[in-house]
């Protein structure tokens, strides 16, 4: 008897629940229009298979041998495969880590990678985000077995909170890494103070990955939602690109060294775009060094001075660059470039979006990006696709992008010279 | 014996439970957000001011505005304001906390649904490639206007200067 009477105390609380409820939505919220059901929480990836073409974000990287390698994410589970064919088929993907708790970076900027070492041997990195928490932690992996077990993921730091991590290897074998870290961040809200945006950092290893030193925040302020990019220079040391904060909330670019020592940024600002902004434009710089020292960037603006995806070159490590050049055909909404530059040329692609077809335009520059061939388009698609990413092996330059509808692709530049 | 007195039991149950989860103020919901949407959602209804406002959990600057926001629906009663969360599922639950925390679930949320992101962007504006805080403003007396920053951004104040006076 008791049971019924609190079924029946629960219905008619439910009902006078409801009706209260009812007259407490608010009349501001324009809910009408699109009538679809709710969203459901987690709902599942359209692909779920542990293969790159279900990846949202895919690495690619040739080792000394022509094996392409690639890392990836599907869901919550880390996976790097190889390819001895120019990515047509890939070898049974070696499982990294499965998170249990929080989700893996693997998102527009944000991606793990794939370093392939002079020794042959491999070094993974990825950033986890934990479910409660927003700011991110670095893991690397090493595998010395041709990829088929890494080691157990250790964290480059264990507080502080990073993201965007970028490395190069010197021919000698020393790795370098940096990554954009919110530890002053932290500092200065616990201390209620305000500070914008993420410091610097960096540090290199010298045994293959397995610990870094000289962990250091070298520079405070890089924008904290873009991605850093790094690229070896010719004297061995290297070289790294990223969107600062410079005063008055204005988002434009910086470039620097690395100094032997590894205390020390030697660089500059890159243009005076002028983009005064408190947002997040999710789109970092790409960086290339060439044969010759010079240095290579591309970049996105929305600022006073100059809007859209433009290029420039620094013959003097970054003490002064060129005027900027536009990329790419505005009417088309080009954005994500990638460089690379190879002994013999400098190379850009980059993504267009004329409201139905995504294509891959590419150019091709033999005098130290003076000039530039005519744009050319290497791939398209309509569906959802990954950014472009230009990779070198020995012999030749490809376009790494995975879509939706075609999935993976390699594709060999054939660029006009003119 | 035990299983007649265990049904109601668990029925009332249930019941208290669904009567807790809505008397503390309906769960958030994420209505899916794909492309074609943009157009129904920018309509006007009886011709009150629309903002439509994209953010994120990965771009600070959205998430130290969202308590303004509250503020802002409130002092604006006289708009439809619609929030546009562009993460991907795996970072819905946060978002929801995070709408939560600032005191928003009682407003009007939809969830990019479609990983065509460039296709969402170009159809709220042609020149958006991402970039959040990102608010769409719409209202019968002034013309459409895109803005790439927070609240406090000269163009939205411009526009609601232009929208509020109209109104007088």
């Amino acid at each position: 008897m008791t049971y019924w009477r609190l079924v029946l105390f629960a219905l008619l609380a439910t009902a006078s629940s409801a009706r209260a409820q009812e007259s407490l939505q608010p009349s501001v919220n324009g809910a009408e229009g699109v009538n679809k059901p709710p969203m459901a929480k987690h709902a599942p990836p359209a692909c779920s298979d542990p293969k790159p073409d279900c990846a949202m974000t895919i690495y690619p990287a040739f080792d000394k041998k022509g094996l392409l390698w690639v890392a990836y994410s599907v869901g919550k589970t880390l996976y790097v495969a190889s390819s001895h064919d120019q990515g047509k088929t890939f070898s049974a993907p070696t499982k990294i880590i499965t998170l249990s708790d929080g989700i893996i970076d693997a998102h527009g900027d944000a991606r793990p990678k794939i370093i392939p070492l002079n020794d042959n041997s491999l070094l993974v990195s990825y950033t986890t985000r934990p479910d409660k928490m927003m700011i991110g932690t670095i893991f690397t992996a090493k595998s010395s077995d041709n990829g088929k077990n890494f080691s157990t993921p250790q964290p480059m730091l264990t507080s502080g909170g990073q993201r965007f991590d970028s490395y190069v290897v010197t021919p000698k074998g020393r790795i370098f890494a940096g990554w954009l870290d919110k530890t002053h961040a932290a500092q200065a809200k616990a201390e209620g103070k305000e500070f914008a945006g993420s410091g610097v950092a960096f540090a290199s290893s010298d045994d293959g990955g397995i610990t870094f030193k000289g962990k250091n925040i070298l520079m405070d302020h890089a924008c904290e939602c873009c991605r850093m990019s790094a690229a070896l220079g010719r004297d061995g040391l290297p070289v790294f690109a990223w969107r600062q904060i410079f005063e008055g909330d204005i988002r434009d670019h910086y470039a620097a060294k690395l100094s032997v020592n590894g205390d020390k940024l030697i660089g500059g600002r890159v243009s005076n775009d002028d983009w005064a902004i408190n947002s997040c434009p999710h789109q970092g710089p790409a960086l290339a060094v060439d044969i010759k020292g010079v240095w290579h960037i591309a970049w996105f603006t929305k600022g006073k001075n100059r809007q859209g995806l433009f290029y420039a070159y620094s013959r003097d490590e970054g003490k002064s660059f060129s005027t900027p050049e536009k990329i790419g055909d505005d009417a088309h909404a080009p954005a994500f470039a990638t460089l690379l530059a190879t002994k013999k040329r400098l190379y850009r692609a980059w993504k267009e979006f004329d409201g139905a077809i995504t294509t891959i335009p590419a150019q091709q520059s033999s005098d130290g990006g003076k000039s530039w061939s005519a744009p050319q388009i290497l791939a398209s698609t309509t569906e959802a696709s990954d950014h472009p990413i230009l990779v070198e092996s020995k012999k030749d330059v490809f376009l790494s992008w995975g879509t939706h509808q075609e999935g993976y692709r390699l594709i060999p530049l054939r660029l006009a010279k003119k | 014996m035990p299983r007649f007195r265990s049904f109601p039991y668990t029925l009332s149950l249930t019941l208290l439970s669904f009567i807790l989860m809505i008397g503390t103020g309906r769960s958030l919901e994420f209505k899916p957000y794909g492309r074609g949407d943009f157009d129904q959602i920018a309509h006007l209804r009886e011709q009150r001011a629309r903002i439509i406002h994209y953010w994120s959990v990965t771009c600070p600057a959205c998430i130290a505005e969202l308590g303004q926001w509250a503020k802002f629906i409130n002092d604006h009663r006289d708009m439809d304001i619609i929030f546009i969360n562009t993460d991907d599922d795996e970072d819905r639950e946060r978002a929801a906390a995070r709408l939560e925390k600032n005191g928003l679930s009682q407003a009007t949320h939809y969830g990019f649904s479609d990983s065509f992101v460039e296709k969402l962007y170009y159809e709220a504006d042609k020149n958006w490639r991402g970039e959040l805080p990102f608010t769409v403003l719409i209202s019968a007396n002034a013309p459409r206007v895109s803005v790439t920053g927070a609240l406090d951004d000269p163009h939205f104040v411009a526009w609601l200067s232009q929208v509020t006076s109209i109104k007088k």
